[in-house]
C-alpha cells in the first residue's frame, strides 16, 4: 500500500466514523436533544459520557446531532458548489476572447470576497438557517470550482486528441462527455474533497458567530460558542466539538490527499 | 487530564496577555496619585448621551465627567448636585432651581443657567435619542431668568421630575462636538479616547466639590469576557464593572488578591409577548406560558448561585418593589389547564425573535424545551441587535421576543399602550398617569404597587429573572460602586492602597 493510499484509507475511516455517528443519531442518542435534566455542567463520566452544558443537556448527544449538521453542510455545499461550478467552468472553458475574459474576471471578484463575508450577506438576506448556510457556502465554493474547471477544460481542449476528435467529426457534446470530463474529473474530485473540509469549518465559524442554523440545532460551532464562557470550569464542552471538527476536517483532507494519487491517470505512469 | 488542560490554557492565555499588556500595567503609584484601570465590555458608540452613545457612555462619563442638577446615588436615592435647592409651586407645575455658584466647566467657562436650559432642551429635542426623552413629556417651558436660576414649567404634575433630571447631563452649551469630546463640570476631565481600546479621564483640579481620590482613571474596553478577566488576572486593570459569566468567577473567588462583590442590579430578562396579536392577546395563554417555565432552573443554568427571581417588572431597588415571584408559579398542570381553557388544549406554535448574543440563544433553547412539555412549539428566529431595534421595537413586527431591560423605575412603560409589547389595560394606564401626577411619594408608591400587581396578574410579559451585578476588583481597591443602577459607575471615590 502506497503512502497516498494509506491516507485515503485513514481519511475514509475518520469521515466514515463520523458519518456512522451521524446516521446513528437519527435512530438513537443517549438522551433527547432537548432533555435538560442532566444538571448544570456535569463533569464527563457516568450517564453523561462527555458531561453536560449549562442547561443540563447531554454533550455527547449534541455532538452526535452536530455531526449530522456538519456532514449535511459539507455535502450540501459540495453539491451546490460542484454543480454550479462545473457548469460555469465548462461554459467559461469553451468561451473565447472578451466573454472568456469577462467570466474569468467575474470569478476572480467573487473569489476575492472572503467566504465568511459572502455567507454573512446571504444569511442577512435570507435569515439564519441551515439552508442559508449551505447555500451561501455552496455559492462561494462554486466560484473556486468554476475557476479550476475553466483552466482544466482549456488545457484539455488544447490537446491533440481533441483536435483529432473534432476533425474526425465528433460533436462537441460527445467531446465533452468522452474527452473533457474524464480528464477534468480527477483533479476536480480532489479539489471538492478539500472544499468539503473548508465548508465544514466555515459553517462552524458561522454558527460560532450566531449566523448558522438557529438553536436548538446544535452545530459544533454553536457548541464552541456556548462553551466559551465555561471553559475554565467545564473544558469538555469546548474540547469535544473542537476535536470532532479536527477529526472531520483532517479526515476530508486525507481523503483528498489519497484521491489525488488514485484518481490521477498520470500518477500511475510517473511512479 | 482536565486539570492539565485547564492549566495549559490558562498559562497560554496568561503568557500572551502578559506579553502584549506589559506596557499598560497601571502605575505602581497608590493613594491620591493612583491610576485606576477599569475593565468593561461596554465601549461607548460616541460620547453624547442624547446621541445614541449606548450604556458605555453612561458608565464612563455619568457623574465622573458630566453632572446633573441631581445625582442618583448607588443606593437609588436622588440628592442635590449642581442644584443647591429647588422650590415647587403650590399646583406642582412650576419648578424653580437654584444652581450652585462658582462651578466651571473643564474648558474654563463658568456654569450658568443658560447651560442648564440648553442641556434640558437637548434631551427633549426632536432628534434626541435619549432613553429618558419620553419622561419629560410634561415639560412645557424652560427659562433662565438669571445666571443661577432655572425655571421649568410643566403641563401636568410630575412627581418623578426631579428624579428624571438626574439623567440630564449639564453640558457646556458652546461645545460643538459633544460626540467626540466632553466638557462637563465633574470631578474628572476627559483626556483621550482611543477607539476600540481605552478612554482616559484625569482629575480636574478646579472641581467645585470634594476632589477625586485618585489621579487618573482609564477605562479599558474588551469585546470578549475571557480577555477582560485575564486583564484583571494579569494586573492590566484593577476592576471589572460588571461580570457576565458566573463560571469565570471561580478564578477570583477564594483568591485573597481579589474581591467579588454581589450587588443589586436593575437589569431584568424578559420574554416579552406582543400582547396585541393572537395567541398572546389572551391573558390565559400568557399565564400558561409563565407557569410552564421553570425559571429557577433557568436562572441557575445561566447564573449559578447568583441573580434573583422576580415576578414583575420592578427590581428590588425601586421604592415600589413587592416580591411577586410566586404570582405565576411554576406549575405545568396549571399551564395545561389554562391552555385548555383558552382553547389551545392541543398547543400552538409561535416564533421567538431572539437576539444573537449571550444569554438569549441559550435562554431560547431552554424555553423551547420547557414549552414543548405543554404542547407549545417555539420556532427560534435569531436576529441581530439592529434587527431587534427595527423589527421588534419600531415596527412591532413580532409575536414574542427576548430582551434585557436595564433601567430602574421602568414599570411605568406598561402604562403606555403604544410601547413595543403592546400591553393595553386602561386601568394600568390610569394608575401610571395618576402616580406621575401624585402629590406625595407615598401616593405614587402605592399606585405603582397596584400597577406592579396588575401586570403580574395579567402576565403582561414573562419576567424571567433579575441579573446579578457582580463587580470584581483587586483586594487593594476600595470605594467603588457595587450596585448597577442604569449602568452608572462612579469612579471618584476609588482608592488604591499603598503597597
Amino acid at each position: 500500500m502506497t503512502r497516498r493510499r494509506r491516507s485515503l484509507v485513514a481519511g475514509a475511516v475518520l469521515v466514515g466514523l463520523l458519518g456512522a455517528v451521524a446516521l446513528l443519531s437519527l435512530l438513537w442518542t443517549p438522551f433527547a436533544v432537548s432533555d435538560t435534566s442532566g444538571g448544570r455542567l456535569a463533569p464527563p463520566g457516568g450517564a453523561h459520557l462527555l458531561g453536560t452544558d449549562r442547561l443540563g443537556r447531554d454533550l455527547a448527544t449534541q455532538l452526535m446531532v452536530g455531526a449530522r449538521i456538519a456532514l449535511l453542510t459539507g455535502l450540501g455545499a459540495v453539491a451546490i458548489g460542484g454543480t454550479l461550478g462545473l457548469a460555469a467552468g465548462l461554459a467559461a472553458g469553451f468561451a473565447q476572447r472578451w466573454l472568456d475574459d469577462g467570466i474569468a474576471a467575474t470569478l476572480d471578484v467573487v473569489i476575492a470576497f472572503p467566504t465568511l463575508l459572502l455567507a454573512m450577506l446571504v444569511v442577512a438576506a435570507r435569515g439564519a438557517s441551515l439552508g442559508s448556510a449551505v447555500l451561501a457556502l455552496g455559492l462561494a465554493m462554486s466560484a473556486v470550482v468554476a475557476r479550476l474547471t475553466r483552466i482544466l477544460v482549456k488545457r484539455v481542449l488544447a490537446l491533440d486528441f481533441v483536435t483529432a476528435a473534432r476533425t474526425s467529426g465528433t460533436s462537441w457534446p460527445r467531446v465533452v462527455a468522452e474527452h473533457v470530463l474524464p480528464n477534468v474529473w480527477p483533479t476536480l474530485v480532489v479539489n471538492l474533497a478539500l472544499q468539503f473540509g473548508l465548508a465544514v469549518l466555515a459553517e462552524a465559524s458561522l454558527s460560532y458567530l450566531g449566523l448558522g442554523p438557529p438553536p436548538p440545532n446544535q452545530s459544533w460551532g454553536r457548541m464552541l460558542q456556548e462553551a466559551q464562557s465555561t471553559v475554565l470550569t467545564a473544558p469538555a464542552g469546548l474540547v469535544a466539538p473542537g476535536l470532532a471538527l479536527v477529526v472531520l476536517v483532517v479526515g476530508a483532507n486525507l481523503v483528498a490527499d489519497g484521491l489525488r494519487e488514485v484518481a490521477d491517470p498520470l500518477a500511475g505512469r510517473a511512479s | 487530564m482536565r486539570k492539565i488542560l485547564t492549566a495549559a490554557v490558562t498559562v497560554a492565555l496568561g503568557l500572551s496577555l502578559a506579553a502584549c499588556g506589559a506596557d499598560d500595567t497601571p502605575s505602581a503609584a497608590a493613594g491620591a496619585d493612583a491610576t485606576i484601570g477599569v475593565g468593561s465590555l461596554y465601549e461607548p458608540q460616541n460620547l453624547d448621551n442624547t446621541g445614541g452613545g449606548g450604556q458605555g457612555v453612561t458608565e464612563a462619563l455619568n457623574g465622573n465627567v458630566y453632572e446633573g442638577l441631581f445625582r442618583l446615588t448607588d443606593d437609588g436615592k436622588t440628592e442635590n448636585l449642581l442644584a443647591t435647592d429647588y422650590t415647587v409651586s403650590g399646583d406642582g407645575l412650576t419648578y424653580t432651581f437654584k444652581l450652585r455658584t462658582g462651578v466651571t466647566f473643564h474648558s474654563g467657562k463658568a456654569l450658568t443657567a443658560a447651560d442648564a436650559k440648553y442641556s434640558l432642551e437637548k434631551v427633549i429635542a426632536p432628534d434626541s435619542k435619549s432613553a429618558r426623552k419620553s419622561s419629560f413629556g410634561p415639560v412645557s417651558g424652560i427659562t433662565a431668568p438669571d445666571d443661577s436660576t432655572l425655571v421649568v414649567t410643566l403641563k401636568t404634575r410630575s412627581i418623578s421630575f426631579v428624579y428624571n433630571l438626574s439623567y440630564v447631563w449639564i453640558v457646556n452649551s458652546q461645545n460643538q462636538s459633544p460626540t467626540t469630546t466632553a466638557d462637563g463640570t465633574g470631578p474628572y476631565r476627559f483626556t483621550e479616547w482611543k477607539r476600540g481600546s481605552t478612554l482616559s479621564l484625569a482629575r480636574f483640579d478646579g472641581y467645585w466639590g470634594t476632589r477625586a481620590s485618585n489621579k487618573e482613571v482609564v477605562f479599558h474596553y474588551f469585546t470578549d469576557a475571557s480577555a477582560l478577566n485575564n486583564a484583571l488576572l494579569t494586573n492590566q486593570i484593577d476592576i471589572i464593572t460588571s461580570q457576565q459569566s458566573p463560571d469565570a468567577l471561580s478564578q477570583f473567588t477564594g483568591n485573597p488578591e481579589y474581591k467579588v462583590n454581589d450587588g443589586a442590579s436593575t437589569t431584568k430578562l424578559l420574554l416579552a409577548f406582543n400582547d396585541r396579536v393572537a395567541p398572546f392577546d389572551n391573558v390565559k395563554v400568557r399565564k400558561a406560558v409563565y407557569s410552564a417555565v421553570d425559571r429557577k432552573k433557568l436562572l441557575e443554568s445561566i447564573w449559578g448561585t447568583y441573580g434573583k427571581l422576580i415576578g414583575s417588572m420592578v427590581p428590588p431597588k425601586d421604592p415600589w418593589f413587592e416580591d411577586l415571584a410566586e404570582t405565576n408559579p411554576y406549575d405545568v398542570e396549571l399551564a395545561k389547564r389554562l391552555l385548555t381553557e383558552a382553547g389551545h388544549g392541543n398547543g400552538f406554535s409561535f416564533t421567538l425573535d431572539t437576539p444573537n448574543y449571550d444569554p438569549h440563544p441559550t435562554v431560547a433553547t431552554f424555553l423551547k424545551s420547557e414549552l414543548a412539555k405543554v404542547g407549545i412549539t417555539v420556532n427560534i428566529n435569531v436576529i441581530t441587535a439592529d434587527e431587534w431595534y427595527t423589527k421588534v421595537f419600531q415596527k412591532r413586527d413580532f409575536t414574542a421576543t427576548l430582551q434585557e431591560h436595564v433601567n430602574d423605575r421602568d414599570v411605568v412603560w406598561y402604562g403606555n399602550p403604544d410601547f413595543y409589547w403592546g400591553y393595553r389595560n386602561p386601568q394600568v394606564t390610569q394608575w401610571v398617569t395618576q402616580a406621575e401626577q401624585a402629590t406625595t411619594a407615598d401616593e405614587q408608591t402605592s399606585l405603582l404597587k397596584q400597577v406592579n400587581r396588575q401586570i403580574a396578574e395579567d402576565a403582561a410579559s414573562v419576567w424571567l429573572y433579575l441579573y446579578p451585578q457582580i463587580v470584581v476588583a483587586s483586594a487593594d481597591l476600595s470605594g467603588y460602586p457595587v450596585n448597577g443602577l442604569n449602568s452608572q459607575f462612579y469612579v471618584y471615590g476609588i482608592t488604591k492602597q499603598e503597597g
